[in-house]
């Protein structure tokens, strides 16, 4: 298991109050931003940036850059990685 | 002058006594007392969990209370929707307010968005996709009854059914406050909300006829004004059957009941006494003309004057 | 006839009245600037009004301390609308404000000191509610009876002015100040930061490379009168406001829809109800706050009402920055003065239309216009959207 993958599912849930789901809804490879996913909107996307910059000590300073980092659990961990490894 | 009567064909609280979904509450309350807490429905029922999940109590509140009344009026759409609140949505103002102050780093968007005062309306409009005239009135302790008087024009103006109401929402520092600042509340500080459909007709299911709303802020004589209200209205004290009022009684009329401790205190209180008002209208077929006298605050008086549908 | 115009007040970071914003819009001078009063906050840039609470208070004779900004601005711009003109018994008089955050400014002051426990002035909370920034103007022009609040953000002062003119309309007020006021406030600056749609640099409304607005302060009265005022105050109409429209996005919290749809309503009912033709509006103030999504939006909505023949329009959110709730109010005023002066103000800051749209903004300063019909815009969070039309008054 990915220990990275969970605690992201985690702050997620609780960065965006996702009150009815628990990390085992959450599939790494769901479109977060798709209604058939998570359904997240523009809002959430913010919540997001902050969460990285929180946790992860990562900044975002464009929107537009998140598009691609918050497709899914997989692609958020993969943009960690490699913000990190830089 | 003579204005077409109006038509209140819904109404729906969420407060700290069993008013919502509950038909006859008002034969039946008591006054609140310490552990009242809010009773709230089950949210899940009236909006989406996208929206939920973001959404404080006043939200919550308003927007349960508006899909509740557009239900019970049996229509699509309001042709507008009008709101009205005093402290507006404190929860999300303070939480931002905190977070601004004790944050150093990217602050979380939400709590900002969610803290202007017209966030119920526009909430409300995106629940059930309405894109008519979108208002918030924010008048202190006159908020709701400006937004009634605003929902009677409206209908004046041509709309059919308008969704008017009002919602505050109590957090924890409001104690402290009221405390330091020597504000002897006549009960406790609660929360509450109360939306109605105002109607141009009645389709056989109007609770009440809305026969005239006023407001005056820098009042000086409260008897003088209320004297005058009811004669535009063609009436003398003695033909009102019953007064809900805040602040003192009203002089010459049938009968007086304060209703700050059957709502607790709140700056659109005045909201839930018109919906008690409108429940005992139906509830209790000896009453025809009822007044609700709003003077919660001293310096300004709202006054709303209803009738029995059959009268 | 109609409602009226008869008195205009205005204050803003170009100016402390009428007079002094008039001659920056035709001089093109910007009041955006690094913040000299408002501290603690990271704003490199926004609209302030050059002058302290202090220096406030004295010129407008308030004795207490325990007023907020929002009132002291709101205080100038309507007295300065409201002029000479006198308490009537006859007259029935009333006074709507807008505000987004009331008296905010000095309530997160107080908010600070609770938090660290440094003695909180629990007094001035009594100056924090949007209505009682209303109430302490109305009780220094001595105007009792109707007086309302709306606060609908960035939309709220053009609904002010929406419904005094339907009270008038209505019988129920024979004249009514209306307006708009908000102070800059650590909070509303934070909190569009929270949004990233507040640009470091000078905001550029309509322009490709827009990214967000400046905030700014200020405030913006006008006095409506009926018939049965005019004919008793004797007072000569400036011009007339003869549209208005509010309608809801429903789209999204913050967002404005792609197809702008909720300001497309807006525009579209308010010249119906002008009763012109859509050839017959000679200018649009537009909202056009810088972001990215609002003037793309906006753009959509007046290519939806008015097809290729878009009227000139600008915003002159890059002289004031985008002053919130008072933004509608200062807009009027500026689009009164546009009828009054025969101008259209450029649209600071401008240089390459947006790719998707290509609409351009009138850029320079246009004197001796024929201005006889002015829409102005003011949308707002929440999916609120307003419209008004001024007309020149015949």
């Amino acid at each position: 298991m990915d220990s990275l993958k969970e605690d992201l599912k985690k702050q997620i849930i609780e960065q965006l109050n996702l009150e009815d789901l628990t990390v085992a809804d959450i599939a790494d490879d769901a479109l977060l931003f798709n209604d058939q996913g998570l359904g997240l909107d523009s809002i959430d996307a913010l919540e997001l940036i902050v969460l990285l910059e929180k946790y992860h000590g990562i900044q975002l300073t464009n929107p537009e850059e998140g598009k691609e980092a918050f497709r899914s659990i997989d692609t958020m961990a993969e943009y960690i990685r490699k913000r990190k490894a830089a | 002058m003579n204005k077409a009567a109006l038509y209140i064909t819904a109404a729906s609280t969420v407060s700290h006594q069993p008013t919502f979904g509950n038909p006859g509450f008002s034969s039946t309350l008591g006054p609140i007392v310490a552990d009242n807490a809010l009773i709230s429905p089950d949210y899940k029922a009236y909006i989406d969990p996208g929206l939920l999940r973001r959404m404080s109590k006043i939200l919550r509140m308003a927007v349960a209370c508006s899909k509740d009344c557009i239900a019970q009026a049996e229509i699509e759409q309001p042709d507008a929707i009008v709101v009205g609140t005093g402290l507006g949505c404190l929860h999300d103002t303070e939480k931002f307010l905190n977070t601004s102050l004790t944050v150093d780093g990217l602050l979380p968007p939400t709590s900002f968005i969610q803290s202007t005062h017209n966030t119920m309306a526009g909430q409300i409009s995106l629940s059930i996709g309405n894109h008519g005239y979108n208002m918030t009135h924010t008048q202190n302790t006159l908020s709701f009854e400006h937004a009634l008087l605003d929902a009677s024009m409206l209908l004046r103006e041509g709309d059919r059914h308008v969704l008017v109401g009002a919602a505050d929402e109590h957090i924890d520092i409001l104690e402290d406050i009221a405390a330091q600042l020597s504000f002897e509340a006549p009960a406790r500080l609660t929360s509450g909300a109360s939306f109605f459909v105002l109607s141009k007709e009645n389709r056989g299911n109007a609770a009440a006829i809305l026969t005239d709303v006023h407001t005056t802020g820098g009042i000086e004589n409260a008897e003088a004004e209320i004297d005058a209200f009811l004669i535009r209205n063609g009436l003398n004290a003695s033909d009102v059957d019953l007064v809900f009022h805040a602040g003192e009684p009203v002089q010459g009329v049938k009968g007086n009941v304060p209703y700050l401790p059957l709502s607790g205190v709140y700056a659109t209180a005045s909201a839930f006494a018109l919906h008690y008002a409108v429940d005992s209208l139906q509830t209790n077929a000896s009453l025809k003309n009822v007044l609700i006298c709003n003077a919660l605050r001293k310096s300004n008086l709202g006054l709303i004057l209803l009738q029995s549908v059959e009268a | 006839m109609g409602v009226c115009i008869t008195g205009i007040g205005v204050v803003s970071a170009i100016g402390m009245s009428v007079e002094e914003n008039l001659s920056a819009l035709r001089e093109g001078k910007s009041g955006i600037g690094p913040l000299q009063y408002l501290q603690g906050t990271k704003a490199s840039l926004a609209g302030e009004v050059k002058a302290s609470n202090e220096d406030l208070r004295k010129s407008l004779n308030v004795g207490t301390e325990y007023v907020s900004r929002t009132s002291l601005l709101g205080l100038q711009a309507a007295r300065e609308a409201w002029g000479d003109n006198k308490r009537s018994g006859v007259i029935r008089t009333g006074i709507i404000s807008a505000t987004s955050v009331g008296g905010m400014d000095r309530s997160e002051v107080f908010y600070k000191d609770y938090l660290s426990q440094n003695s909180p002035d629990y007094q001035v909370l009594t100056t924090h509610d949007s209505g009682s920034t209303t109430e302490r103007i109305a009780a220094e022009l001595g105007i009792s009876g109707y007086i309302n609040t709306l606060s609908t953000a960035c939309s709220s002062g053009a609904n002010a002015i929406m419904l005094g003119a339907r009270l008038i309309l209505q019988g129920t007020l024979d004249r009514v100040l209306v307006g708009g006021s908000d102070a800059l406030s650590r909070f509303t600056i934070d909190g569009f930061r929270s949004l990233m749609i507040y640009d470091e640099q000078w905001c550029r409304p309509f322009d490709e490379s827009r990214a967000g607005l400046n905030l700014g302060e200020g405030a913006g009265f006008l006095l409506l009168e009926g018939e049965k005022s005019l004919q008793l105050t004797g007072n000569r109409p400036i011009c007339n406001v003869s549209g208005w429209a509010n309608a809801a996005d429903a789209y999204h919290q913050t967002a404005s829809s792609p197809d702008g749809k909720g300001a497309t309503l807006a525009i579209e009912n308010a010249i119906r109800r002008a009763g012109i033709g859509l050839n017959e509006v000679s200018y649009v103030n537009a909202h056009g706050t810088g972001t990215k999504n609002n003037d793309h939006s906006e753009s959509v909505a007046l290519r939806n009402v008015f097809g290729d023949h878009i009227p000139p329009f600008s915003s002159t959110k890059a002289f004031t920055g985008h002053t919130l709730a008072a933004a509608g109010a200062i807009e009027a005023v500026f689009s009164v003065l546009a009828i009054q002066h025969h101008l259209i103000y450029p649209n600071l800051n401008y240089q390459d239309s947006i790719a998707e749209t290509g609409l351009v903004p009138a850029t320079l300063l246009e004197t001796g216009a024929e201005v006889n019909a002015v829409l102005s815009n003011s949308f707002g969070f929440g999916g609120n959207n307003s419209s008004l039309v001024f007309t020149r008054y015949e």
